[in-house]
């Protein structure tokens, strides 16, 4: 391991070179008989004995696996790094399909047993699925069906199921939930076979005004038996809570809130007209099947309405909660395990390139006195084997204990995690462990092939110049991949935008980005160590810059972790970005009341807002939005139902083609692009169909520019009307009269809005900053789970660190000898430490920027619509920050470890 | 033998002193005594060379009066200075700034150019450096035109030089040369002998040189001879013939003196 002056040596002939060896034999009989005797001397007895001991028993190991087994116990220490990156890999892994199928079962056995007593579900046939629904709103059916049903051979009983939105407020008049899970009303069925709810403690609703509330929103709002409250239908409806319910064994349907009325209350406030029902539950007689029930009903449903088993009833819910939003939940896990794989992949292949460069004369001895390519390959492989064994049977370990933790966790912080033991399936145990064994075995081959090619005379021969960053070959291809990767991007981004192209692009930029790394950093850390002065940060400089390809390579691993982050950060900051811009240029009022924000949970609005609102002398125009749905000419579309021509003072529509006033019963507008993608311009028509069935043709009076905060079809609450289902509006947009100061306008809307279940009045800013404020809570979860990633390629460079360290350890005892002091040496590794985070987060930082631009770029919409980017320079910085910080933390071991070192020990070693 | 300090020489004020030093390794069965009761004066502006069969403890003594070790007993001085009283730190900046250190071989940082190497003790101790003296000492090593090569790029010989001008850059008390040219053939071990000669006499400088080659120890004012921890002999103006006599007299005992001392 000499590093030098031995190369002169090797010139200067034998006779020295036995010399000196004879020499250094002479310091390391001395420096045995220090007390404190050298780790390799003591491995060295210890693993003796050991060894006879295979070799005279009855089973033999081949000498590879023996070679592998002893380097693995001798240099426990430095596989430390690769341990713990394939550990946290495979258990958040692990913790993901585990999480993934308990909660599945979960929900699985939730709805089982909560709709147990339903052996059928009449309800009606039509669904209209807007474009970009996850589900589509089916139409009512009669619910003066119930009685008739009850009467049928084979039905021992028939209730009329309502579900509507219904959105309680807390005890402090805070609205509960509505920021994700829905929040629901519906009527108690007495029935309590057909009731999903059970009641827990209080009895059920006997009056107007008395609710039955689940368990878990209850304790969410801090309400409790005999409390007076308000449910906002959206219109607000005083109500007494007289029961508290269970769900399936749970407090409530994960954090789904749901409030239980009269049948009375609940027609009179979640459906547009007495006598509708959502579905007709019904419980079959003794003896008869569901299938028998079904066949049974089937001749007595009018048109349009349908019957489906209890069983399958409960299985669409299932799946609508394990498909769509557990589906997501896991796939979006999955994402960020698959990052922090990646980022493993690169710190677990560095590790091993370092020790097989570190251990060249090892194996060129091996090869020398006999060692087949092949056994020194499979030697190598086997400890990369053995380490990706432990350390993935570990991460299963850790990740199965994390999801226990969860689901222990989940129920404390006030989410009501179902019931039930943890499912462990043979997938959530094998795919991790295959993930772990092959990114070790596959992050090894590389290195481990490179060790099967040490010739044997490299045992002889001084360590290799390291000339992997200044290769022409590298530099060529990279350089080449580089610019088919921007020019294939420009081609997917300008013009007709092609997400797949832009894909490619991006793929083939990263791998770009890894192959000139190399060449890269011998640049950028001169570059980055500019502003470094002393002696200290001169040699951090110089031992960053001596082997590029190993500082790229522990770079790498920071880059991709950082790049994700940074994608996220300009792709969240450009969300954010277009959604300023499009209030900005199409909010024309002066302040909005809107519903929840992204559209999920709550109310919505009272219909009756904004009428009370444009009453008040301060306004001017207060117009609502409210939301329907159809099929326009076969397709789904979601519709704004509002006053069009009240609409274009409070909203800038843009150009409008036709006329927006008189639209009429039988009028529609549409927005531009749509129209001219449907075949629509004014004075053609458009057949409507409704979820009650009912078809009609309406003619197009206007198309409209900018569909931004409008939508893509305007009707009138006159065309709506027949077909509404529950009303509410998602947005109340309002203009003050002429003179009215901000303030005293905004105290004016607040105190009606007071008076209709307390929605928050907002000013255009606030509007803006509110529609963007579930991308702010996304990205938090994104950070918190990119983390990892991050964590994991820190562990990477203190590996690598430690590594060179080790390596380097002749040198640090000269440096100590000559007087650097503990501190200073420290300092050095710490610097070294910073110029390769920095190195990494700056290549982070220009690929993720560039892979945020491809994104939005290659994101749908054009024109007006297309996405605004934006560069968010503080976020940026903290990222940059975060990680030179992150540089200077994962250099503590080793620099711990460098500035212990003994120095006579040091600088005797050979 | 260990009278050393009724000899004449003691008049000169010493460099370096160590007494009564006993430098211990292990405990009870396996306790080595590589320093037995050594006291011995570096005198100012003299070039010492310490000699001793393998196992003498020749490197002990030299790293312990360097502060690269410690005593089991007894005392080590630089100076006024008794370097038992300093902890880490300060042992540290004593090395940085009043020793020198030439090492057998892995002298410089391959990292680092000659010119770099040169003033590394200075530049870790964000001292100035004299320009003048500076390039009196590379001209003294004759390496000016190989200022801004690596280390990598020089002969064993050169590399050496690089390491005699770097101990002389600080203006230390004292430099510890251990085998300087126990890796050189005989020509480069020459000039690397020479030139430290040369820089005692020039500059007044001390130097102790650790070394078994009796031609390395003929460049010395005076020898010392260590055998089994214990100082036997001194040797004023060797030549490389008496002082191989006299190791071979070492070599004709060696069964008995060194038995005990190789493990």
């Amino acid at each position: 391991m000499t590093h030098f002056g031995a190369k002169p040596n090797a010139r200067a002939g034998s006779k020295t070179n036995a010399r000196a060896k004879a020499k250094t034999r002479t310091h390391t009989e001395a420096d045995t008989r220090t007390p404190a005797e050298t780790h390799h001397h003591t491995e060295a007895d210890t693993r003796t004995p050991a060894q006879t001991h295979h070799r005279t028993g009855t089973v033999r190991t081949p000498a590879s696996l023996r070679l592998a087994r002893s380097s693995l116990r001798a240099h426990r220490r430095r596989f430390l790094g690769t341990f713990a990156a394939v550990l946290l890999g495979v258990a958040f892994l692990t913790g993901t399909l585990v999480m993934g199928d308990t909660l599945r079962a979960s929900f699985d056995s939730m709805f089982t047993g909560a709709t147990r007593g339903t052996d059928a579900v009449v309800r009606s046939a039509v669904t209209v699925t807007a474009a970009g629904e996850a589900q589509g709103t089916r139409g009512p059916v009669d619910a003066a069906l119930a009685e008739r049903l009850a009467h049928l051979p084979g039905v021992a009983a028939a209730a009329p199921r309502i579900e509507g939105a219904g959105q309680l407020l807390a005890a402090d008049g805070t609205p509960v939930g509505g920021k994700g899970p829905p929040t629901l009303a519906g009527n108690w069925i007495e029935d309590p076979a057909l009731n999903p709810y059970r009641l827990a403690e209080g009895r059920a609703p006997n009056a107007s005004g008395e609710v039955v509330v689940n368990r878990g929103a209850a304790k969410a709002a801090g309400l409790a038996l005999g409390d007076a409250t308000v449910l906002r239908t959206p219109d607000p409806v005083r109500v007494t809570v007289v029961g508290l319910a269970t769900f399936g064994g749970a407090d409530g349907m994960g954090q789904v809130t749901w409030a239980g009325l009269t049948r009375a209350d609940a027609e009179r406030y979640l459906t547009a007209s007495p006598g509708e029902a959502t579905a007709i539950s019904v419980r079959a007689g003794p003896g008869v099947s569901q299938e028998e029930l079904v066949a049974a009903l089937g001749p007595a449903l009018p048109d349009g309405v349908e019957a489906i088993t209890g069983q399958r009833a409960a299985e669409e819910n299932t799946e609508m909660v394990s498909g769509r939003f557990l589906g997501l939940f896991t796939t979006f896990l999955l994402v960020f395990s698959g990052v922090a794989v990646l980022v493993s992949v690169f710190t677990i292949h560095n590790t091993f390139a370092v020790l097989v460069a570190q251990r060249t004369r090892e194996n060129a001895l091996l090869r020398a006195i006999g060692a087949a390519r092949r056994q020194v390959v499979t030697g190598t492989l086997a400890e990369a084997l053995t380490v990706g064994l432990l350390a993935s049977l570990s991460g299963l370990l850790v990740g199965i204990g994390v999801a226990a933790g969860l689901q222990a966790l989940f129920p404390a912080i006030g989410f009501p995690f179902p019931e039930g033991d943890l499912v462990v399936t043979g997938t959530s145990l094998a795919l991790p462990l295959g993930v772990g064994l092959a990114v070790c075995a596959g992050s090894a081959l590389l290195p481990a092939v490179r060790a099967g090619r040490t010739a044997p005379l490299a045992a002889l021969r001084e360590t290799q110049v390291d000339v992997s960053g200044t290769s022409r070959t590298r530099a060529t291809a990279g350089g080449a991949m580089l610019a088919v990767a921007v020019g294939t991007v420009f081609a997917g981004v300008l013009g007709t935008p092609s997400l797949w192209l832009a894909a490619t692009g991006a793929a083939l930029a990263v791998a770009a980005f890894v192959v000139l790394g190399p060449v890269a950093a011998s640049v950028a850390v001169r570059v980055l160590a500019r502003p470094l002065r002393g002696a200290n940060r001169g040699l951090a400089r110089r031992n960053a810059l001596r082997s590029p390809g190993r500082t790229a390579a522990t770079a790498t691993a920071l880059m991709v972790g950082v790049a994700v982050v940074t994608l996220f950060t300009v792709f969240g900051a450009s969300l954010k970005a277009t959604m300023d811009r499009t209030v900005d240029r199409s909010f024309a009022g002066d302040v909005a009341i809107a519903g929840a924000s992204f559209g999920a949970g709550g109310a919505g609005l009272s219909p009756r807002l904004a009428p009370a609102v444009a009453a008040l002398p301060e306004v001017e125009t207060a117009v609502g939005l409210g939301r329907g749905v159809a099929e326009v000419n076969g397709r789904g579309r979601a519709l704004t139902v509002t006053d069009p021509a009240a609409l274009a003072r409070t909203l800038d529509l843009g150009e409008v083609r036709g006329s927006l006033t008189g639209l009429g019963a039988d009028g529609l507008a549409v927005a531009a692009d749509e129209a001219a993608s449907a075949g629509l311009a004014p004075g053609r028509t458009a057949e409507l169909t409704f979820t009650d069935g009912t078809r009609h043709t309406f003619t197009v009076r206007a198309v409209y520019a900018r569909a931004d905060l409008a939508g893509d079809y305007l009707v009138t609450r006159e065309a709506w009307a027949p077909h509404r289902t529950q009303d509410a509006d998602s947005l109340v947009a309002v203009s003050f009269a002429d003179g009215v100061e901000a303030g005293q306008g905004k105290a004016a809307v607040t105190e009606v809005a007071e008076r209709y279940g307390r929605p928050e009045v907002q000013t255009r800013e606030e509007y803006a900053a509110s529609s963007a404020g579930g991308i702010d809570m996304m990205l938090t979860l994104v950070y918190a789970l990119l983390a990892l990633a991050v964590l994991i390629a820190l562990l990477g460079i203190a590996n690598t660190l430690t590594l060179s360290v080790h390596e380097r350890t002749r040198e640090l005892g000269l440096l100590r000898a000559v007087g650097q002091t503990r501190a200073q040496l420290r300092a050095v590794v710490r610097w070294e430490s910073v110029l390769v985070a920095a190195f990494g987060t700056a290549g982070g930082l220009l690929l993720g920027g560039f892979l945020g631009w491809v994104l939005v770029r290659a994101s749908e919409g054009s024109g007006d619509s297309a996405l605004a980017f934006a560069v968010p320079a503080v976020q940026l910085a903290t990222v940059a920050l975060v990680g030179l910080v992150a540089g200077a933390v994962a250099s503590w071991r080793p620099a711990r470890r460098a500035a212990r070192l003994e120095i006579l020990r040091a600088i005797a070693t050979e | 033998m260990t009278t050393t300090g009724t000899r004449p020489r003691a008049a000169l004020p010493a460099a370096v002193r160590v007494v009564d030093a006993v430098k211990v390794y292990g405990r009870d069965d396996t306790e080595v005594r590589a320093l037995d009761g050594v006291s011995v004066d570096f005198p100012v502006g003299r070039f010492t060379a310490v000699m001793g069969p393998s196992g003498s403890g020749k490197s002990t003594l030299m790293h312990c009066a360097a502060g690269l070790d410690t005593l089991s007993s007894g005392a080590a001085l630089l100076g006024d200075t008794d370097l038992s009283t300093l902890d880490d730190r300060r042992l540290t900046l004593l090395r940085r700034d009043r020793i020198g250190f030439v090492f057998q071989a892995f002298n410089l940082l391959p990292t680092l150019t000659v010119a770099e190497n040169i003033t590394l003790p200075l530049d870790l101790a964000g001292r100035t450096v004299d320009r003048a003296r500076f390039d009196r000492l590379v001209d003294t090593v004759g390496l000016r035109d190989r200022l801004h090569h690596r280390p990598s790029e020089l002969s064993g010989g050169q590399q050496q030089r690089v390491a005699v001008a770097r101990a002389f850059a600080g203006e230390p008390d004292v430099v510890f040369a251990d085998e300087p040219t126990g890796n050189l053939d005989s020509r480069s071990g020459e000039e690397v002998l020479s030139l430290l000669g040369r820089t005692v006499r020039e500059t007044g400088r001390t130097v102790v040189m650790v070394t078994h080659d009796p031609v390395a120890a003929a460049h010395a004012d005076e020898v010392i001879f260590l055998a089994d921890g214990r100082l036997v002999d001194r040797m004023p103006d060797p030549t490389a013939d008496r002082v191989l006599d006299r190791m071979k007299a070492f070599d004709s005992r060696a069964p008995v003196t060194t038995g005990g001392a190789t493990p």
